[in-house]
């Protein structure tokens, strides 16, 4: 989103929803909670804001429909859960939770993900409960103006969280409606573990956001961790050689929240701006677009 | 000053000359066709014959691509190919059932050059899932297409779609049933290893490519999709480290990014890759309790298959004259 773009209301509306979800996922890490309990609470709380390109105001296919993918995971004992391409859960987030917790499996897609959403007793909702009058206006201009759609990434605004919380545990969750105009049936980075989603204890928590096939490619979160634990890098190196070295060298901008072990968040992007926040127990506060 | 040190070095580019002549660079492919498919004391000689002339004509191919200075793309498509239309491996024709009795069939392909990568999951219609999952990365701009947006993209590019009874045969339906019955006596026993199949390969440009395909585990949820078309899990490929495909239960390899964790212990740790392999099947995956097998092949050709289960169909082939094709531990 250009800044020139972003009006001063729209920014007021948008830092309101990422507090929201900051400090709703803080509060459960302040109350002797899990990370993993606080990462799916402020991603369920981004889902349901139609701001974010997540759940309720995600992102429509060339179809007009929206398809949703999420992923979880646990650092302890690099347990997790991911749905793709599902049509009808109002929280992706829960859905992916419960797959990492209540399947043996890590990834559902499609009609199969929305069937074990039914056997868990999760109701569906129509796909319109996603789809808002702005995501329509954003399909056809873009429908409208060339046919790059499928290669460039627009209106991206997908959503996650990490963190560390006081047993020591790492979890990373994501959740995304995927890129406007996209072709039924694509995947992102997202929903796959070590690209858009991963989670190890003791070396870090990643969750991205961006040109998810070039995420893909890369491997991109596992990537951060490979050069946290096995070259020794900083969390902060890491970050930056993956978004500003290896993925402009593929073509892909993006971004991404980190948390190391040892509690330090790093927040780096190479687009012009990512919805961001951070908020530890040292005091640190804050929440940040460009 | 400038002008020996010059001439000095050209004389020795001529004097390299031929020895780089007498030494072409190596060529490499290796193949799997599942790891723990079926019990040593179960496998009749018949059965052990048709499965090694299985991977023989797998491996056969692709390295004859190899040779006449073809892609390592070329030669894992070729190959997992092959595989994908016998009966015998889970995947393509003869993959195994779901739930519901169909089967659902996941593939991936990666180029180490670039790299590029594409991969479908969930497919119900598609003959060569490995030919489809190409096609995403050669036509169009995604990695990763699933269930019915993967076969609209499949009827795009004019590839014709096939009953799902193509798939089906007597064996697996047995398999299925037998599933179902032990899934009513003993709930929650995880399912063993299933014989997905790949490949990997070195060309004579010095590229690594990796394809992986597979119809995921019997009885398996519908949607289910496992590491095979993950990439980084399942399917990995590198110029600058090595090329990985792996089969067995695809839930430890996601969640232990098995694929790139091993070229990523190659490249930064500098192992060798025969103890990067080692490292994942046999330290990583014991710890969380996955079970399963890896091939790989790094840029200088060595090939390194390892596995923790009951044994591993495979075979290797490369330009020094190595061929063999093992089923089991002791290489028999």
């Amino acid at each position: 989103m250009p800044r020139a773009m972003l009006s001063a209301q729209r920014e007021q509306r948008y830092r309101a929803g990422l507090e929201a979800a900051l400090d709703g996922g803080f509060a459960l890490l302040a109350s002797g909670g899990s990370s993993l309990d606080a990462v799916g609470a402020a991603v369920r709380i981004l889902e349901d804001d139609p701001c974010f390109n997540a759940g309720h105001g995600a992102a429509l296919t060339r179809d007009g429909a929206a398809e949703l993918d999420a992923a979880i995971m646990d650092g302890r004992q690099l347990r997790a859960g991911a749905v793709a391409s599902v049509r009808h859960v109002r929280n992706p987030i829960e859905l992916a939770r419960r797959v990492m917790e209540k399947s043996r499996h890590v990834l559902l897609v499609g009609a199969g993900a929305e069937e074990f959403a039914l056997e868990e007793g999760l109701a569906l909702v129509p796909n319109h409960y996603f789809r808002i009058a702005e995501r329509q206006e954003q399909l056809e201009s873009e429908q409208r103006g060339a046919r790059v759609s499928d290669l460039l990434p627009a209106a991206q605004g997908t959503v996650g969280a990490v963190a560390l919380d006081g047993e020591g545990n790492l979890a990373a969750a994501t959740s995304t409606g995927g890129m406007t105009n996209k072709r039924p049936g694509r995947v992102g980075d997202s929903p796959i573990i070590g690209a858009g989603t991963y989670a190890k204890n003791g070396v870090c928590a990643v969750s991205a956001t961006g040109h998810g096939e070039y995420f893909i490619r890369a491997v991109a979160a596992h990537h951060v961790c490979a050069a946290v634990e096995y070259r020794a890098l900083s969390l902060e190196q890491a970050v930056r050689e993956l978004l500003h070295g290896i993925l402009p060298a593929l073509g892909g901008d993006g971004g991404l929240i980190a948390v190391g072990g040892d509690g330090r968040i790093v927040m780096d992007f190479s687009t012009e701006g990512m919805f961001r926040g951070a908020r530890d127990s040292a005091g640190k506060r804050e929440i940040a677009i460009y | 000053m400038s002008r020996p040190k010059l001439l000095a070095l050209l004389c020795l580019a001529v004097a390299v000359a031929p020895a780089h002549a007498l030494e072409p660079p190596p060529l490499a492919i290796a193949i799997h066709g599942g790891a723990g498919v079926i019990d040593p004391a179960k496998m009749t000689p018949q059965h052990a014959a048709s499965y090694r002339a299985g991977l023989a004509a797998a491996l056969d191919a692709g390295y004859a691509i190899l040779e006449r200075g073809g892609s390592s793309l070329d030669a894992v498509t070729a190959a997992v190919r092959i595989m994908e239309d016998d009966p015998q491996f889970n995947a393509g024709r003869g993959a195994v059932l779901n739930h519901d009795g169909d089967a659902e069939l996941d593939a991936a392909i990666m180029d180490g050059h670039g790299p590029r990568a594409g991969a479908v999951a969930g497919v119900r219609h598609v003959k060569n899932p490995v030919e489809l999952a190409r096609l995403v990365m050669e036509k169009s701009p995604h990695v990763l297409l699933v269930a019915e947006g993967a076969e609209e993209f499949a009827l795009e590019q004019g590839v014709v779609l096939v009953r799902r009874e193509y798939f089906r045969t007597e064996a697996r339906v047995r398999e299925l049933e037998e599933a179902r019955r032990q899934a009513g006596e003993l709930k929650a026993a995880a399912p063993g290893p299933t014989g997905t199949v790949g490949a990997v390969a070195l060309d004579r440009a010095g590229h690594l490519a990796a394809a992986t395909s597979t119809g995921g585990l019997t009885d398996k949820h519908r949607g289910r999709v496992g590491d095979s078309p993950i990439i980084g899990a399942g399917t990995y490929a590198d110029d600058d480290s090595c090329a990985v495909s792996g089969t067995g239960q695809g839930e430890f390899f996601i969640r232990q990014v098995v694929a790139h964790d091993i070229c990523a212990l190659v490249q930064y740790r500098h192992l060798a890759l025969a103890q990067a392999v080692r490292e994942l099947i046999h330290e990583k995956l014991r710890r969380t309790g996955g079970e399963g097998g890896v091939i790989a092949v790094d840029r200088s050709g060595n090939i390194a298959m390892d596995f923790n289960s009951v044994g591993m169909f495979r075979g290797a082939r490369d330009s020094r004259g190595r061929r063999d094709i093992a089923m089991y531990r002791d290489a028999k």
